[in-house]
């Protein structure tokens, strides 16, 4: 229906390789963009900075996790930390007077060192092993954060994060902030949309599928798979400066505890591995899940008069959110973006049901 | 066995004479692409490989035949660097590879096809031939960043080299299929498809033929021939079907237990009366004899 595929032809290898080969595609990709960018004018300061941002930056971090999780097949229960390593690191840099474009950047290479250490274990161990050896970095760093009091100021200690300015333009209340969280966005989003159309993504998909078939077209597997650790650190770390100066501005380490690091995986896994959109559905439901189930339930219990202990009140969305997840990969154990990639699949072809699409 | 070279080298003489005359291409150089010398390799107690030597000259087809557990698929293993072997070494093009690693021995400009299929699941018959081209191109982070900069050129290149082996290869109407979906018989020849991206001037196919039907065993046979031909590689191929080890090897060597029992000329090494012992037992090996001409 309003996908036609029909009479679309490309004559051109570059043509047919575009992100998007379809035009629908492209007008709605150009449509969402504009309304990110004129947000701010139309969304109220409570949805913009309360909803918008934070979905942006978790969804920047969730992209960045997939590159691994999706990309490489590695998994990662420390992410949490790679980006608390961006953003103290960032946050200190700027705090001693560096501009915060360099002190992102730093940052992201902070997060990359230390992420490539406990990376090398990837070289030795797969799957549930692997998940232990991130698990204890998520531990470690932790631990580092809060008992060095040069990183965190001591115990219990916030740290403020200074006013700053982004090439040029001060990053001072809401429109810029977002701004400056839509720009990192953008960047990460394109660039794991081109990942998957150059060589790197596919020797990526090569080492997560059978690694000795790699091996054999020539992809070093210890390079790709350490790689791609760094790689997904950095962005980490980016998202952890952004997270920090944007959002939190003031850190301390207890927001960056393993809660952060399962949420990540779980933004991934429902939102589909290796899928850009579903890293934006993932975090979303993620994110607005709790909140909305949270109000519906009060809206049940207050306007609709039916008695729930306060008790039960907190704790039923909970439960309602774990039953959502569960729901939704039985649905589809390949995640929101394949929901999303099914139905239009069925408007590629419809009104028949089944064709070649 | 030690003297084996010189007879083998004049046989090759012979053949690819044969087929200069049969295709027209000039005979190349005697250069060897690969030898192999005292090979041995064990798993455990099993000695898999019991000091093998071979060699596979520039231009040829090689049959490694054997049955099942003789140590074929090891050998291979051997050559391409994923099983160190215990004693030997091994040479490519002139060059001592003994231990060195898969990939590196890939960048030299050796491909190999699997017994068991090794295509990578989830990606298009075109994503698997271009993963091929990988020892061509230089990923990157920022070449994938910069997209439009720095990757859609060689991208662009390898897609066209790619495109080429998929008209050798005929694969054009399934290119943008899953590999996942189409038959055994095409997702053999897309893995050689993708052997051949690579433009390896060795090729190991590891019983490219298995569960293929007659017609399909023969559009095989064509695409190696024409592979040798048309591209230049030399060949090392294990196959069970000894039709097509006859109509189309220049010389097979025979192993069993991890020791080579025969080689030379495939129609005489078949026939040799150890290797029917091997295949078929004693018994039948006698009764071959007695109405062998």
């Amino acid at each position: 229906m309003f996908y036609r595929r029909a009479g679309i032809r490309h004559t051109r290898y570059q043509d047919e390789r575009q992100i998007w080969p379809l035009p629908f595609d492209r007008g709605l990709v150009i449509a969402v963009f504009l309304l990110a960018l004129a947000a701010p004018f139309f969304l109220d300061r409570l949805y913009l900075v309360g909803y918008m941002l934070p979905w942006i930056i978790w969804s920047t971090a969730a992209l960045g996790l997939n590159f691994l999780m999706g990309g490489a097949g590695q998994i990662h229960l420390g992410y949490g930390a790679v980006i608390a390593i961006g953003a103290y690191g960032s946050v200190h840099m700027v705090r001693s007077g560096i501009p915060f474009e360099i002190a992102m950047i730093g940052g992201g290479l902070l997060s990359a060192s230390v992420g490539i250490v406990f990376g090398a274990a990837a070289l030795r161990v797969k799957g549930l092993y692997l998940a232990m050896a991130t698990l204890a970095m998520q531990y470690i760093v932790d631990f580092v954060i809060v008992h060095f009091p040069t990183i965190s100021g001591g115990t219990q200690a916030t740290i403020q994060v200074p006013r700053v300015s982004f090439l040029g333009l001060a990053v001072v209340g809401d429109a810029p902030t977002y701004y400056v969280a839509l720009f990192v966005c953008i960047v990460v989003t394109l660039f794991m949309l081109n990942v998957k159309r150059t060589s790197l993504g596919r020797a990526l998909a090569a080492v997560r599928e059978k690694d000795y078939a790699a091996a054999i077209i020539g992809v070093n597997t210890f390079r790709y798979k350490l790689l791609a650790f760094w790689v997904s650190s950095f962005i980490g770390g980016v998202v952890g400066s952004v997270l920090a100066v944007c959002y939190y501005r003031a850190i301390s380490p207890d927001q960056f505890h393993l809660e952060l690091s399962i949420q990540l995986v779980a933004m991934v896994i429902v939102g589909g591995l290796g899928s850009v959109l579903g890293s934006f559905f993932g975090a979303a439901l993620i994110l607005f899940a709790p909140i909305l189930l949270n109000q519906a339930i009060g809206f049940m219990a207050g306007g609709m008069g039916v008695a729930i202990s306060t008790d039960l009140r907190s704790h039923v969305p909970l439960m309602l959110y774990g039953a959502m997840i569960i729901g939704f990969l039985l649905w589809e154990p390949l995640g929101l973006a394949k929901i999303y990639s099914n139905i239009r699949n069925y408007f590629l072809v419809w009104p028949f049901r089944h064709a070649r699409q | 066995m030690t003297n084996a070279p010189t007879r083998t080298a004049a046989g090759r003489r012979e053949s690819s004479a044969a087929s200069a005359t049969e295709t027209g291409r000039i005979p190349v150089g005697q250069q060897a692409v690969l030898s192999c010398a005292g090979i041995e390799r064990s798993f455990g107690g099993l000695k898999a490989l019991k000091g093998v030597g071979l060699h596979v000259e520039e231009g040829e087809i090689f049959g490694l035949v054997g049955p099942n557990g003789s140590g074929k698929t090891t050998m291979v293993n051997v050559m391409t660097g994923f099983y160190p072997p215990n004693a030997g070494t091994v040479t490519l093009f002139g060059r001592d590879v003994t231990g060195m690693a898969p990939h590196r021995i890939a960048s030299l400009g050796v491909s190999r096809t699997f017994q068991n299929l090794a295509l990578f699941k989830g990606m298009s018959v075109l994503d698997n031939i271009l993963l091929g081209r990988h020892t061509h191109m230089r990923p990157g982070a920022l070449a994938s960043l910069f997209y439009w900069v720095w990757a859609q050129r060689e991208e662009l290149a390898n897609r066209r080299v790619v495109e080429e082996i998929i008209e050798f290869m005929q694969l054009e109407d399934i290119r943008d299929e899953p590999v996942e979906v189409i038959p055994i018989g095409l997702q053999k020849r897309v893995e050689l498809a993708r052997a051949l991206a690579a433009e390896p001037r060795f090729l190991i196919l590891d019983e490219p033929m298995a569960g293929m039907n007659q017609e399909e065993k023969e559009y095989i046979a064509r695409f190696i021939l024409d592979a040798r031909d048309e591209r230049d590689v030399s060949i090392l191929i294990i196959e069970h079907h000894m039709d097509v080890v006859t109509a189309i090897c220049d010389r097979v060597v025979v192993l069993s237990y991890g020791e080579i029992i025969a080689e030379g000329e495939p129609r005489a090494a078949i026939a040799d009366p150890k290797v029917v012992k091997a295949y078929l037992g004693e018994r039948a090996a006698a009764r071959h004899a007695g109405i062998a001409p």
